[in-house]
């Protein structure tokens, strides 16, 4: 706080005192107004994001569903007359014991923690045609009679591409801990539970190193192998060779039919996949969601095959 | 308290030339070095930064009434980020493609200091007309220094102008890089501060700021 000085000029004077007034703690009423103004502000900034946000929120959703149906075209070589199925997965706790349910096209199938079946349900033609998860979730939760606060959860979806009205391929979303948070990915599975083709939809790698991932030639690593291979299959350090390097980054232009059939012999001759240099952690992080995704698959590919 | 606002063809040309966020003031240098390594990314993020000026600068003039300026700071923050929020929802939805180019950078300006500093510097002091030419301005000029910058960097960088290719091969590789960036920048600044030269004006030393604001 300035003291008024004498010698100084009127306008001293009542600069001054707004400094005064402007340090001073603040009173009640002023307490008052800030706390409104604060209150109008807010009020004020949700109105205007809810609203946007109710006008934007469909085409978002719309965009991300496009993205993911043309990702999974790639992956599985579909043509854009081809159709893609989803089957969606859910957790039912009921108290102790845990129910599976599987929401396919057709049937909502139930299942024990086993995998035993329990009973199915005819998917009605609505639901099935339904393009929002939510409203599908929405329909199975009412239909396992699973109440609003019951321990019911989405638990994960894969998609079926059928071209020409044969199955040509799965697509399964799945997630692995990476360096920093999860890393999201499609992975493309054939009708004999091997690997088509891997992307990462998701991820805050480092960029120059975990980042990798995203790249041809450590994500075409997994493509073409057989179960039993992927299985069996572990990360070393390595440098990737040159001539496998340049074989791994043509499949993309190539279609993967004929890449796995140019490139069986190079595919068995490299059994391991080579980390990105200076990336351990991401490379074992994929090959780990990876595996685990290709076994959990095969097992739940049995339990719902028959309603698909 | 308001004051006797500029004519607006005034308040327009000043955020271009004579006050530019970027050339003149140098704020929000580091995005503008970050982004403008093609005209695409730099036109995209001149927009976005534009809209939320404007809107802005017309919000803050609008609730200067019952903002106590004890508080301005973080109402101005609230102010800003609805804007951005709307903005980045908006681009989510309809330029999805773009979005994800320039979407990181879009949510960064909330931090932005030119948008912050015509709030304080102008809106709190005058009526929503005014405040609204002023954040024009003050929105085009960084949009056109976003693009110049972009263009420059493009076409030596990468020998294409919009992702067309324009020559075969790349003229200067270095002002592609982050470096190249500050030396784009400040190469602008030195044309600016010429063509001030020579028509007449006194270099605005006491302007210039510097540093990284964002």
């Amino acid at each position: 706080m300035v003291p008024a000085q004498a010698g100084r000029g009127p306008g001293d004077a009542v600069m001054s005192a707004q400094l005064e007034q402007q340090q001073a703690p603040p009173n009640a009423t002023e307490m008052m107004r800030i706390a409104v103004g604060l209150t109008l502000t807010c009020l004020a900034a949700a109105i205007v994001l809810g609203f946007f946000f109710y006008l934007t929120e469909p085409a978002k959703v719309r965009n991300i569903q496009a993205r993911e149906q043309a990702m999974i075209q790639t992956l599985l070589a579909l043509t854009p007359a081809a159709r893609i199925h989803e089957v969606r997965r859910y957790l039912h706790w009921k108290g102790q014991t845990l129910e599976v349910l599987y929401l396919t096209p057709r049937a909502l199938v139930r299942v024990d923690e086993a995998g035993n079946p329990l009973d199915t349900r005819e998917v009605p033609a609505e639901v099935a045609a339904e393009k929002s998860p939510d409203h599908k979730d929405a329909w199975v939760r009412q239909s396992a009679g699973a109440g609003e606060n019951a321990n019911f959860n989405y638990a994960g979806r894969f998609f079926i591409g059928e071209q020409d009205g044969a199955v040509a391929g799965y697509v399964v979303e799945g997630s692995t801990p990476g360096y920093k948070t999860w890393i999201r990915y499609f992975l493309a599975i054939d009708a004999r539970f091997g690997v088509q083709g891997l992307e990462v939809i998701e991820h805050e790698e480092d960029p120059g190193l975990g980042a990798e991932i995203t790249q041809r030639y450590f994500k075409n690593q997994y493509a073409g192998r057989r179960f039993e291979q992927i299985d069996a299959i572990e990360v070393i350090k390595d440098p990737l060779p040159n001539d496998w390097r340049k074989r791994l980054e043509q499949l993309g232009d190539m279609d993967l039919d004929s890449w796995v059939r140019e490139n069986r012999a190079e595919i068995d001759a490299h059994p391991q996949i080579h980390a990105i240099t200076g990336s351990t952690i991401s490379s074992v992080a994929v090959t780990n969601g990876v595996k685990r995704s290709l076994r959990n698959f095969r097992k739940r590919m049995r339990i719902v095959e028959a309603y698909l | 308290m308001t004051k006797a606002p500029p004519p607006v063809s005034t308040m327009i040309m000043r955020g271009i030339f004579e006050e530019n966020p970027v050339f003149r003031l140098a704020l929000s240098l580091c995005p503008a070095v970050a982004v403008t390594t093609s005209v695409k990314n730099g036109l995209m993020l001149g927009v976005a930064v534009f809209v939320v000026q404007v809107l802005s600068s017309v919000s803050a003039s609008a609730l200067k009434g019952i903002i106590n300026p004890k508080i301005r700071i973080p109402i101005f923050t609230i102010i800003i980020a609805i804007w951005v929020t709307v903005m980045d929802m908006t681009l989510a939805a309809y330029f999805p493609v773009t979005y994800q180019q320039v979407g990181l950078y879009v949510k960064l300006i909330v931090a932005f200091a030119i948008i912050i500093s015509r709030m304080e510097l102008f809106s709190m002091k005058h009526n929503i007309v005014p405040s609204f030419w002023d954040g024009f301005g003050m929105g085009l000029g960084f949009l056109v220094a976003m693009v110049l910058a972009g263009a420059f960097r493009e076409l030596l960088g990468s020998g294409s102008l919009f992702g067309f290719e324009i020559v075969a091969f790349k003229p200067l590789l270095l002002v592609i890089l982050p470096a190249g960036g500050f030396f784009t920048i400040g190469l602008i600044m030195v044309l600016y501060n010429w063509v001030d030269l020579r028509l007449g004006h006194k270099l605005p030393e006491e302007k210039v700021g510097g540093g990284c604001h964002h």
